[in-house]
């Protein structure tokens, strides 16, 4: 499974992505099941969101959702921390 | 709605997504039902409050009682690293300093925005109407931000790696209340260059409040934003500069920064809500190019004449550069009459390469 998060906006409006590959990762499973849970809770279409706040894009094998701060699900918010700390 | 605790209830909004309350809502067993159908009941009202602040603008709150007239009524809050807001409460009005650099910070940059619109502009806080002012500190882990809600200031502490304390510049706290001032007022939409110009009036006022309280002249002012907020070994200034877009920081990490400062480099981009972060380099290049040819305090005539544009209720909320350019050229001649600052302010616009006429 690919994980990808692209971080948009911001008051810095500086962009990060970042991209996990589970493929031969011990902890595969865990990674999957939060991926699953946090894109069951994402839309469809990107969202304006509030002034300077984060807009996320999270990509999981092809399929992409959209969330924005302050906003997020509590496995939106611990799967894109994850991925863009220890993403490549 | 009451004001006092930002609006936000801190459990079910941010956790669950809204499909799952509406499965929830109609469970049998009330003690799930329930509290989902509260927080379905709180969504909903505040969905249709900010869509009625977008048709007939912001309602008047009135102020706390107790509240004298020309005062703030600060409260800060700490997120304690959670995204639960608005927190526990910290400080309150009239409190002393406690030891937390960062709640003082907050507090004191609170009343410095307080202060510019009032003394300046006549403006009793952020709505007009003595709208307490609410901030929250230290908002989730590392976090490398600061927003305005809608209700409240939000700042991250800065991962230290790349940023540091999110309250550290007083602009930045000037920028996201000013957020709330274009909210109760001209509402652009923030997006594309409606969005642009509402970044661009966060950072135009957050600027001058920064002057007002350093009693800078347009001459002596640095007209960065974010100056301080980068960590010591990121390659930068600050975040942007009015006077020199494009020229904040170069870095290995960060990039470079982006912005244009004239219409010739306009970016067309659907990111970052179309570019609002990157294109108000136009005009905030243009407020310091009109600022800086009028020179003395900045507050007093270029951003006086922003301010006029901001709240008149002539400025569109889907307002293009073109439009606000019009009718600062407009304001200039209302305020000023035939002089100098209408002479700078057609002359500002032109140099960034927006037509006036």
């Amino acid at each position: 499974m690919r994980i990808r998060v692209r971080r948009t906006g911001g008051f810095a409006g500086i962009e990060r992505q970042a991209e996990v590959d589970t493929s031969g990762r011990p902890d595969a499973r865990e990674w999957q099941a939060l991926a699953e849970r946090a894109i069951a809770g994402g839309r469809g279409r990107p969202s304006v969101g509030v002034p300077d706040g984060f807009n996320y894009e999270i990509t999981v094998d092809g399929r992409t959702v959209y969330a924005a701060d302050p906003r997020l699900t509590e496995e939106q918010r611990t799967l894109i921390s994850r991925v863009l700390k220890e993403g490549a | 709605m009451t004001k006092t605790n930002g609006g936000f209830e801190p459990v079910f909004c941010t956790v669950v997504p809204p499909h799952i309350l509406d499965k929830l809502a109609q469970h049998e067993d009330p003690a799930l039902a329930n509290p989902a159908r509260k927080t379905l009941e709180r969504d909903a009202f505040e969905r249709t409050h900010r869509r009625l602040t977008t048709v007939i603008g912001a309602p008047a709150v009135a102020a706390p009682p107790g509240a004298a007239e020309g005062k703030p009524h600060r409260t800060i809050y700490d997120a304690r690293h959670h995204t639960d807001l608005p927190g526990r409460k910290v400080r309150g009005e009239g409190e002393d300093p406690g030891k937390d650099a960062t709640v003082n910070r907050a507090y004191a940059g609170l009343g410095a925005t307080f202060e510019l619109y009032l003394k300046a502009y006549e403006r009793y806080s952020i709505d007009g109407n003595g709208l307490p002012l609410d901030a929250s500190v230290h908002y989730d882990n590392d976090y490398n931000n600061a927003f305005w809600n809608g209700e409240q200031m939000v700042f991250g502490d800065g991962d230290g790696e790349i940023f540091l304390d999110f309250t550290i510049p007083i602009d930045v706290i000037g920028h996201e209340l000013t957020h709330g001032v274009t909210q109760y007022t001209a509402n652009l939409t923030y997006f594309g260059q409606p969005g642009a110009l509402n970044e661009s009036l966060s950072d135009v006022f957050g600027s001058l409040i920064k002057q007002y309280t350093l009693g800078q002249t347009a001459a002596e002012a640095d007209w960065l934003i974010g100056a301080g907020l980068l960590a010591p070994r990121v390659t930068g200034k600050a975040l942007r500069s009015m006077k020199e877009p494009g020229t904040a920081y170069d870095d290995d990490v960060l990039g470079k920064d982006p912005q244009p400062a004239t219409m010739d480099d306009f970016v067309r981009t659907g990111r970052d809500n179309g570019g609002v972060h990157i294109n108000s380099g136009i005009p905030n290049h243009a407020f310091y190019l009109a600022a800086t040819a009028l020179g003395g305090h900045a507050w007093e005539k270029a951003g006086q004449v922003w301010y006029d544009v901001l709240t008149g209720g002539e400025l569109k909320k889907d307002a293009l550069f073109v439009d606000f350019a019009k009718l600062t050229v407009a304001a200039a001649k209302a305020r000023f009459g035939d002089g100098e600052e209408l002479q700078a302010v057609l002359k500002a616009w032109e140099q960034v390469g927006v037509r006036t006429a």
